[in-house]
């Protein structure tokens, strides 16, 4: 059996009596871009820090490359952060900052110099080296942060939230530049974030985490699609969560009587668990909602009324109620609406792919 | 109905008053210093250099001097090192009683300074060193390692507690980030805190007139000269221990408010 460059096995961390994190269990492929997300406290940083060496697991074992990890101190291990204050020296100047690994490991200066301005060149600082860290700029200063944890060229690169404090359109810069230095390096980049743009933009995988807890791992697709609780479907994008019986399940489908009335599914891989008769919660994403004047006698089709709308750019989000006043959200791109020609009040049809329709495996009580 | 101006000018008045207030005193005895009369009074003699030739030809002066620069010396750098000391445990570590522990360190000071001296007196002649110079230097690192654990507290505090913390993650042992990080970060405050803690050992009298013995140090010898006549050689070796002490505050100060800390946020 192969594991993964990066293994926790049971790892739980308590501060004194509060619970950071939970037993957690999971894997991280070698070359792999894998994000941690979810709000502040939820875990993800310790999880990191435990990583790191900053903090130590009060039980369970994690594994770098099939050595346990556990006792090793957080300076003698091979695993760079990236900083979310970035904790650039400030006394030193940014070539200085980035020669710090190297010099702690006793790397001869003259190589010092050349290595750390080999990486200043590939982050396009170079001409920047002998300032002082409190004369960049914030992106500036990110690359520098970036150069300094690489330089060492660690198998593996830890990132705390390095993005947050940069401006909306210098992080989807960043963000370029880290995916393609992923791919190039070919090493394991762990992110962690509380964005839901950022984590999904660039990983390969994302664990979504909730007050130390993995809540689901998966590709960003599966997690939007197939969110696997209900926790998971509320905090990543916009769903509609759908509470209802099994009707009917045969092989590839299911009906459900919803308070929307019946709504067919069809069952997904991994999701054979149902009974007929038995509670479901359906996830229908905002996005897979098809609006039309006209009834057009699909499957799924509800008669609804335009309620209100919340206008972000280019995507709008549309509020509508069905008769008994269930609420259903749709966001659509602002021009594909305009035909529509929707005034508040105004009754139009909605309808919705069953293979569009997933359900949530445990309906959790919280 | 006072206008603006006159508010200014009110103030600036004041200001300049609060200034003689400080400095006259001081001023006074540096021109005495330079005046060619036996006392001090007005009108002025002339202008002579011959109380500074007295002080510079009295080998009991130097003796003095010598003995106030070993201790300021010696006594800033323990002090130092002690304030630095315990500035670090309070920036690293939490645990009970550090309210407690803090309130100890910054004791000394608030201490009448009689009493201390006193106490120093009684504490050392039982140990057999009063009148030694380490008598003195113990003394006067007591009293100066709360003010250079006050001034590096201060510096400690505008640090970014991840700066350590990214120091250990790129390979940086505990004392290699003590070396590499820790200490260039403080090293604005550790100067200043050896030039004040100095300056506090060059000015202090009450204890050195206590516990100094044979080995007087300069306000010692002042006092000394005092008592038996009205000599203005005690403005000549007033006028030097002034300078001296305002040189080391001035670069302690130069030190602490001119190196802004940047913080990266």
């Amino acid at each position: 059996m192969s594991e993964g460059q990066i293994v926790f096995e049971n790892v739980t961390k308590q501060f004194g009596s509060a619970v950071a994190v939970q037993p957690i269990n999971f894997e991280i492929k070698a070359g792999e871009f894998l994000a941690i997300m979810g709000s502040s406290g939820c875990g993800k940083t310790t999880t990191l820090r435990m990583l790191a060496g900053l903090e130590t697991p009060s039980s369970g074992e994690i594994r770098l490359n099939g050595v346990r990890m556990n006792e090793l101190k957080a300076h003698e291990r091979e695993t760079p952060l990236v900083w979310q204050t970035l904790a650039l020296f400030p006394f030193l100047n940014v070539i200085e900052n980035v020669e710090f690994g190297l010099k702690m490991r006793g790397v001869e200066k003259s190589e010092c110099t050349k290595r750390s301005l080999k990486w200043l060149k590939r982050m396009e600082i170079e001409q920047f080296a002998n300032r002082s860290i409190d004369q960049l700029s914030g992106g500036q200063r990110q690359r520098v942060a970036l150069a300094r944890a690489l330089v060492t060229e660690p198998p593996v690169l830890l990132l705390d939230e390095p993005l947050s404090a940069l401006d909306q359109n210098l992080v989807v810069r960043m963000q370029s530049v880290l995916t393609r230095l992923q791919k190039e390096l070919g090493i394991t980049f762990v992110y962690v974030t509380h964005s839901q743009s950022e984590a999904f933009a660039m990983a390969d995988r994302v664990v979504i985490m909730s007050e130390g807890v993995i809540e689901q791992i998966g590709s960003p697709k599966e997690i939007y699609r197939n969110p696997a609780s209900r926790f998971v479907a509320e905090f990543v994008g916009t769903n509609n969560i759908i509470s209802g019986y099994i009707k009917e399940l045969n092989e590839h489908s299911m009906i459900c009587n919803t308070a929307f009335g019946v709504i067919e599914s069809n069952l997904h891989d991994g999701n054979n668990s149902h009974v007929a008769g038995g509670a479901v919660e359906l996830v229908i994403s905002a996005d897979m909602v098809e609006l039309s004047q006209e009834k057009t006698s699909s499957k799924n089709e509800i008669q609804i009324q335009f309620i209100a709308e919340e206008f972000t750019g280019s995507v709008v989000t549309l509020y509508f109620e069905d008769d008994n006043k269930n609420e259903l959200i749709v966001q659509k791109q602002q021009r594909e609406i305009e035909p529509l020609e929707l005034t508040y009040g105004c009754k139009i049809y909605a309808h919705w792919d069953p293979i569009n329709v997933f359900c949530i495996p445990e309906v959790n009580a919280g | 109905m006072l206008n603006d101006k006159s508010i200014v000018w009110l103030l600036r008045i004041y200001l300049l008053l609060v200034f003689v207030f400080i400095f006259m005193p001081i001023v006074t005895s540096v021109v005495f210093s330079f005046n060619s009369d036996r006392f001090p009074s007005l009108p002025l003699g002339h202008f002579t250099w011959n109380w500074y030739d007295k002080v510079y030809n009295d080998p009991e002066t130097w003796d003095a001097i010598r003995t106030s620069i070993i201790v300021a010396l010696s006594a800033s750098l323990l002090a130092t090192i002690i304030g630095f000391c315990t500035a670090y445990t309070d920036f690293r570590y939490n645990f009970r009683f550090k309210n407690a522990y803090l309130a100890l360190a910054l004791l000394p000071p608030t201490i009448p300074l009689i009493i201390l001296a006193l106490a120093m007196l009684a504490w050392f002649s039982k140990l057999g060193i009063s009148g030694q110079i380490w008598a003195l230097i113990i003394a006067h690192t007591v009293l100066g390692a709360p003010f250079a654990m006050a001034i590096i507290r201060l510096r400690l505090q505008q640090m970014d507690k991840d700066l350590e913390s990214a120091a250990w993650n790129l390979g940086a042992s505990e004392w290699a980030t003590m070396r590499y990080v820790i200490i260039p970060f403080a090293l604005p405050s550790i100067i200043s805190a050896l030039c004040l803690t100095m300056a506090v050992s060059f000015d202090e009298f009450a204890i050195a007139w206590f516990v100094s013995g044979l080995n007087k140090s300069i306000p010692v010898v002042i006092l000394e000269i005092l008592q038996g006549n009205v000599d203005p050689q005690i403005n000549a070796i007033g006028s030097f221990v002034f300078a001296t002490t305002m040189t080391l505050v001035v670069i302690a100060q130069l030190f602490l408010f001119t190196k802004k800390p940047t913080t990266i946020k």
